[in-house]
């Protein structure tokens, strides 16, 4: 090789083949592919079936969520809040009033809290499911894909019930929510409860000790506890490598430390940790369901604050009625009034399926937030890609992103 | 008279265009070009409560030369444009476009300096569904409407 | 949220007074106001020392203070967290608009590259020594910096500027 007369062209490819002749291709994977959860690119450089280099690419789906921000009312900006990660929009919906109460200072209701704390945890449900279903899909087992949608089919009848919508729910508000729940809430929850506990065992059954699965997950995107935290890793894919780090644990909010669960962590943070990770969240969700219907205290859902929540209409029985209330009522909706937190600034953060999901609001005293941030979790995961995948094997960069759960949502924002 | 062999099999007569509207209407072939929640949407109509294999259009290829519907489902945004066009070009005639949703539609709640405010300022629309997400009845409708659409239109050439 | 905050205000008056402008607290969460210079070497110090540990970088974003009354325009925030002694700080560094650029702390926590990248793309505000500095969010070609306060929310018409396919039918 070293005696032919070289080229620019010979010299590319001398340089190109490596210890067994094998030849560097770019292989563009998404944004539109079936495999992609969202609208993803990476560029891998491959040897063979060896993953050299990944560079993933994002904002096929930027929004500018942060600058529509500034532009809406605090209340208006829950709507936005729905459409990051969609597979638990009530989560989204519990962590940006929470940003917003700590920064007004207001503590909500005790039902209003049991109310949110149910449907963050049926939310973190539903996005689990989803995730194990389309992580199986990934590596081949449909039916599984299936049976987590029809999962997914009762809790939207569940959300629908309480929130009016499938998808997006817009159901909190500052200071409380957007109603109370429907009677029938407790008998639709415990009927979903007990059925998916069954397909969440069915699927624990068909996929955990099932060899194909299990080989293509073990060992497979292995990272070290240390990487993970120097990488800003949070969530499954934290605690899959033994830092049982959990924000309602640590920081718990709206009444988390009446509730009894425990912290599912792994030891290995391979892809298949993972998904034992999510399947334990899951059971433990459905635990702390049972134990807020069990202990779900009465009471109004809206804390009784003039600032935030408009009074009631009937002037008669309500001391706040009449004039006062009229007046309070035009406030709150008035351009140049409304809800106008303090000027200061909050960085609040709740545990969402993902990851933790933090808000930074900077106010400046007027109804529209000065800067609305969003600490996105599936944009910190994403990065760890790279880490995980290089040196292994093509077909593993699907298993590995399947099991990062990337919202494309979330992370273009 | 003599009996032929074929008199008891059974013999339809019909037109050409019947039998190619026909069968191109209950095989659309879809190409979902999800981006966001409606992709979530159309992923509940072709899972099994809202069933939309039914109607023909199960074979989900994400291959675009491979399929005739395009269900644009979810927001389009700067980086995602040139996307959308290149694989709207390589889908081959007849081809038909369902934009998904009130982002796919007109923009929907992003007014904003990075969200395409409706692809039909840029590719042929034939179905609008609105909603935030669409309910997956509503998806299923639209996609009743293009199988009429594909009816009356008939077997004429189509130039892009 | 808990003692390690207030230990560390403590430590930067005592060892950084030099880039040092102020400490806040809001909603009972402190932070750190501080000038670009030594950026670097603060955030070190905030990893490293034993009563303070900071090993994770949750977050880096960037605030446009324009016309606030604040030192400076653009302001580069950190948020750390630190996992052993479960508690948050913020530290906000100040950037003037003149002249828009801050230390890279990639070096320190893997988690800044994409960070820094995304504040480059949305604000402009340029990191040194950072591995690779380009849009992350925006296509290449993009101009303009969409979060700084002086641009539109509508963009400024790049979002139609696109080919226009002819109908089939």
């Amino acid at each position: 090789m070293a005696d032919m007369p070289s080229s620019p062209a010979m010299q590319v490819e001398q340089e190109l083949e490596g210890d067994l002749g094998a030849r560097r291709m770019i292989v563009n994977f998404g944004p539109q592919h079936p495999a992609t959860h969202g609208t993803l690119r990476n560029i891998i450089t491959v040897d063979g079936e060896r993953v050299l280099k990944i560079e993933p690419e994002l904002g096929y789906l930027h929004s500018g969520f942060e600058k529509l921000g500034e532009y809406r009312t605090y209340n208006q900006t829950v709507t936005i809040t729905d459409r990051m990660n969609y597979l638990s929009p009530l989560c989204n919906n519990v962590g940006f009033s929470l940003a917003c109460e700590e920064l007004m200072g207001i503590k909500v209701t005790p039902r209003c809290a049991a109310i949110r704390v149910a449907l963050a945890e049926l939310s973190r449900v539903a996005d689990h499911i989803l995730s194990v279903g389309l992580q199986a899909m990934d590596l081949g087992a449909f039916s599984v894909m299936l049976w987590t949608f029809i999962e997914r089919e009762k809790l939207y009848d569940i959300f629908e019930a309480v929130t009016g919508a499938r998808l997006t729910t817009s159901y909190t508000r500052i200071g409380g929510l957007m109603r109370d729940l429907p009677p029938d809430f407790e008998p639709m929850c415990r009927a979903f409860m007990s059925k998916c506990a069954k397909t969440i065992d069915e699927i624990d059954d068909v996929l955990s000790n099932n060899t194909i699965f299990v080989k293509r997950t073990k060992g497979v995107g292995a990272i070290s506890a240390n990487d993970a935290i120097d990488l800003g890793l949070t969530g499954p894919l934290l605690r899959s490598t033994g830092v049982a780090y959990d924000v309602r644990k640590q920081r718990p909010y709206l009444g988390y430390e009446q509730y009894e669960f425990e912290v599912a962590a792994e030891q290995e943070g391979d892809v298949y940790a993972r998904y034992r990770v999510r399947m334990k969240e899951m059971r433990e969700a459905l635990k702390i369901v049972d134990q807020v219907l069990r202990k779900m205290p009465a009471g109004p859902v809206n804390v009784d604050d003039p600032r935030v929540v408009i009074p009631l209409k009937d002037a008669g029985n309500n001391p706040q009625g009449g004039m006062e209330g009229l007046i309070y009522h035009f406030k709150t909706y008035m351009y140049g009034h409304g809800i106008c937190p303090p000027k200061g600034e909050v960085y609040s953060c709740t545990e969402a399926p993902n990851g933790e999901l933090g808000f930074y609001l900077v106010s400046d005293g007027t109804q529209r937030p000065w800067r609305f941030r969003v600490r996105p979790p599936s944009f910190y995961n994403y990065q760890a890609l790279p880490r995980m995948s290089e040196g292994g094997l093509l077909s593993d960069v699907v298993a590995n992103l399947s099991s990062l759960n990337i919202i494309a949502g979330e992370l273009d924002r | 008279m003599a009996t032929q062999p074929w008199q008891h099999e059974g013999i339809l007569t019909t037109s050409l265009r019947e039998v190619v509207t026909w069968a191109r209407r209950n095989s659309l072939w879809p190409m979902p070009f999800g981006t966001a929640c409606c992709a979530i949407e159309l992923m509940a109509t072709l899972a099994s409560k809202y069933d939309m294999a039914r109607f023909g259009a199960e074979v989900i290829r994400f291959s675009p030369r491979q399929s005739d519907l395009m269900i644009v489902s979810g927001r389009i945004s700067l980086k995602m444009m040139p996307v959308l066009s290149k694989i709207w070009e390589q889908m081959p005639e007849p081809k038909w476009c369902i934009s998904q949703g009130a982002c796919a539609s007109c923009g929907g709640i992003f007014d904003t300096y990075a969200m395409i405010q409706g692809v039909d300022k840029f590719i042929p629309v034939n179905v609008y569904i609105p909603g935030c997400p669409p309910r997956p009845e509503s998806i299923i409708d639209a996609l009743i409407k293009i199988q009429e659409i594909v009816d009356s239109e008939g077997i004429r050439q189509r130039t892009a | 949220m808990t003692d390690v905050s207030a230990a560390a205000v403590e430590k930067l008056v005592a060892l950084f007074p030099d880039v040092l402008i102020g400490t806040g607290e809001s909603c009972g969460q402190r932070y750190a106001d501080v000038r670009r210079d030594r950026i670097v070497d603060l955030l070190t110090f905030l990893k490293s020392d034993a009563e303070l540990q900071f090993e994770m970088l949750m977050d880096v974003t960037a605030v446009d203070y324009l016309n606030q009354g604040a030192p400076e325009r653009f302001c580069v925030v950190y948020q750390l967290y630190s996992i052993s002694k479960n508690g948050y700080f913020r530290v906000k560094a100040y950037v003037p608009e003149a002249d828009p650029t801050i230390d890279s702390v990639s070096g320190l926590w893997k988690s800044a590259p994409w960070a820094e990248r995304e504040v480059f793309d949305l604000y402009g505000i340029e990191f040194a020594g950072h591995p690779d500095l380009k849009r992350i969010m925006l296509p290449d070609y993009y101009t303009g910096h969409p979060l700084r306060k002086d641009y539109p929310l509508r963009g400024l018409g790049e979002r139609d500027n696109f080919p226009k396919y002819a109908g089939g039918a």
